[in-house]
């Protein structure tokens, strides 16, 4: 039987053995891709790191610039001072369902303007 | 000669060559394949750990109090320098430290040495970029608080391994910090990585939301610095409650100390805020009516032989309400003597003195208050002032928001989560408690705490001064004080339960002089703040300011 196999030119066996060639090609470019995706996958995750550093970064400066001491700060030096309850002048009765106990007076919820929403 | 044959003929004899080679592979890949698969795996394959963020510290408005940034820590592998020298005078000016400070530490006897931690972007880009030999970037993540010491000693803080190591930081630990993310990755050659798989996505915690009022918090503590700074007392405590839940909305603190959170760790004597509890025994068992009166023994009473208690002030024949207005020592001690050991001990259990409060913060004191056997004449008398036990500032503020709000003491919350308020228990029935907010009114209106007045708004409250004891001698000092003044407002409708305590205050050291001021102005900017309409709109303090 072995001999049978060796006796003769099998187009059939010729292309089994360039099936096999072309599987054997095939894996080794995907080895090959694998590992250049591996690559690139890492150098992204740098990337990536870097950029959540960064956006880190500019949140902290953010979170800093809105903490209250530095907004007192900054008010003081405009010339600012804290008003007093008695200067407060009630435009409404206020009740609503979300404040039942407070007075429309004037926008404070400045924080929701200017912090991206948190997923 | 066949041709097919004479092809197999000429395959056979080409590829005899690789017949053992096939063997081999064949030997290693079968036979060999757990042993070798192993050693190579340790040759160039890596867990690769990537650090989970620390979980955010929010305020109960969601702003931030406490984030992890990325950051990168560089070390040196002396093993891997040639030249310390050249390793140093290169560095030094990428990572803005001396180089000989570099030196030294590659020169160390160890082998590896950390140079620098918390490095930010830019930092690791340049070194990143420079490609020094021997120099190691780990990633790291670094604790930041944007707001400075607002709020430290409830935070906490961390230490270098990124574990809590006091306050909530502490306490919340294992729910602050998450998992890391590991990964498998293998190096080439050059020691360049390639990402593999992911072996463990990791678990990145959620943030903890605090009760925590971030603005209320800041007023507290701008209301202590002033004084601190001025040297106007040793230490100061501000504690702010909303007495209709027990939610803490600030603990304020100087001088501010992260390792340590007096509210919940420290006892003192509380002095004449405590006469409360023996008020409030008196009026919950009928014991007193509206229109009787003590005798203030003109300031001097001698309970026992060798045993006088004096007022500040000589007063004659007072109500009970007059009695707490003046802070009269000898009046509460006669109206003690009424109550008796027994129900006064029993409302002061009622109160949580003498119990942990149950406080997410490390160290919990639960206060000393004597056992019932061991109150004698002159120990209850003393008790009924205040002085002879010991309470947490995180109790006391506990008591007044129960007579805030109508006799229900809460337990402190300080975590926003879905678990409701606990209600610990009614201390007292509602008429009764009633009856003590309105005399604690008076005390602010006309009493020893008329700085603690807001004008067009009802504000109750009680002030407190007492001697503390000298290390010492071990004996009471004449010359340190606790300052303190608790108090609700507005009281119509009691939205905050303040606390001020100030300990060793400088000059004037009455709670009603320097502790009952620092309420008034946190009060009014809290009132201003949440807008809140007077409740006194015809107090002629107010002027024509409101109309």
């Amino acid at each position: 039987m072995m001999m049978s196999m060796f006796m003769g030119f099998d187009p059939r066996r010729a292309a089994k053995f360039a099936g096999l060639g072309l599987l054997i090609l095939f894996l080794s470019w995907q080895h090959v891709q694998a590992t250049r995706l591996g690559y690139q996958v890492e150098s992204s995750r740098k990337r990536a790191r870097q950029a959540r550093s960064r956006v880190a970064g500019l949140r902290l400066t953010l979170d800093q610039t809105l903490s209250p001491s530095m907004l007192a700060a900054r008010a003081s030096s405009m010339g600012m001072v804290a008003a007093a309850p008695e200067s407060l002048r009630v435009l409404s009765s206020g009740a609503t369902d979300a404040h039942p106990s407070r007075p429309l007076l004037w926008a404070r919820n400045v924080m929701s303007l200017v912090t991206p929403a948190r997923s | 000669m066949d041709l097919g044959l004479r092809l197999t003929a000429a395959a056979c004899l080409s590829l005899s060559p690789l017949a053992p080679l096939t063997a081999r592979l064949a030997y290693l890949q079968i036979f060999k394949h757990d042993n070798l698969s192993v050693r190579a795996a340790g040759e160039f394959a890596r867990t690769a750990q990537e650090a989970t963020p620390r979980a955010e510290l929010l305020d109960r408005k969601g702003r931030v109090l406490a984030r992890s940034i990325p950051s990168w820590s560089c070390f040196v592998d002396k093993a891997m320098v040639k030249d310390p020298h050249a390793f140093a005078a290169r560095l030094a000016p990428l990572l803005q430290i001396p180089a000989a400070e570099i030196e030294r530490k590659t020169r160390a006897a160890q082998r590896f040495a950390w140079i620098k931690t918390h490095m930010g972007q830019a930092e690791f880009s340049a070194l990143a970029d420079a490609r020094v030999e021997g120099l190691g970037l780990v990633p790291a993540q670094e604790r930041v608080y944007p707001n400075g010491d607002l709020a430290r000693s409830v935070l906490g803080l961390i230490g270098t391994e990124g574990r809590g190591l006091a306050g909530l930081e502490l306490s919340q630990d294992s729910r602050l910090r998450g998992r890391a993310r590991r990964l498998e990755v293998i190096r080439d050659g050059q020691g360049r990585t390639i990402y593999k798989n992911l072996t463990d996505a990791g678990d990145e915690p959620p943030a903890l939301s605090l009760t925590i009022d971030r603005t209320t918090q800041y007023l507290a503590e701008e209301a202590l610095k002033e004084g601190g700074e001025k040297r106007l007392f040793k230490e100061g405590l501000v504690a702010v409650q909303d007495p209709r839940n027990g939610e803490i909305l600030a603990m304020a603190a100087w001088p501010p100390n992260p390792l340590r959170n007096s509210f919940v760790q420290d006892a003192f004597e509380p002095g004449s805020t405590f006469k409360v509890v023996t008020a409030l025994a008196a009026l919950e068992s009928d014991l007193v009516r509206p229109d009787e009166t003590f005798s203030g023994e003109a300031g001097k009473w001698q309970i026992s032989p060798g045993v006088t208690i004096t007022d500040h002030e000589p007063e004659a024949d007072m109500t009970l309400a007059q009695i707490l207005e003046r802070s009269s020592n000898i009046g509460i001690a006669k109206v003690i003597e009424r109550v008796g050991a027994t129900r006064f001990y029993r409302l002061a259990r009622a109160f949580g003195f003498g119990a942990k409060t149950g406080c997410p913060l490390p160290g919990e004191s639960a206060g000393e208050l004597k056992p019932l056997s061991d109150l004698t004449r002159v120990g209850l008398a003393a008790s009924s002032y205040g002085y002879g036990l010991a309470i947490s500032p995180l109790q006391m503020v506990g008591a007044y928001s129960a007579i805030a709000n109508g006799g229900v003491l809460w337990e402190p919350k300080l975590l926003l989560d879905e678990k409701p308020p606990v209600k610990v228990r009614r201390v007292a029935s509602q008429r009764a408690v009633q009856d003590i907010a309105l005399m604690l009114e008076g005390v602010v209106e006309h009493g020893t705490a008329t700085s603690a007045r807001i004008p067009g708004y009802r504000v109750g409250g009680k002030t407190g001064t007492a001697r503390k004891i000298d290390p010492l001698t071990r004996k009471y000092s004449s010359s340190a004080y606790t300052a303190s003044f608790a108090g609700f407002l507005p009281a119509s409708q009691p939205r905050w339960t303040i606390l001020v305590v100030l300990h060793e205050p400088k000059g004037a050291y009455y709670g009603g002089l320097v502790a009952a001021p620092i309420f008034s102005r946190i009060g009014r900017r809290l009132l201003t703040l949440e807008g809140i309409a007077p409740d006194r709109p015809h107090d002629p303090a107010l002027g024509t300011a409101q109309r």
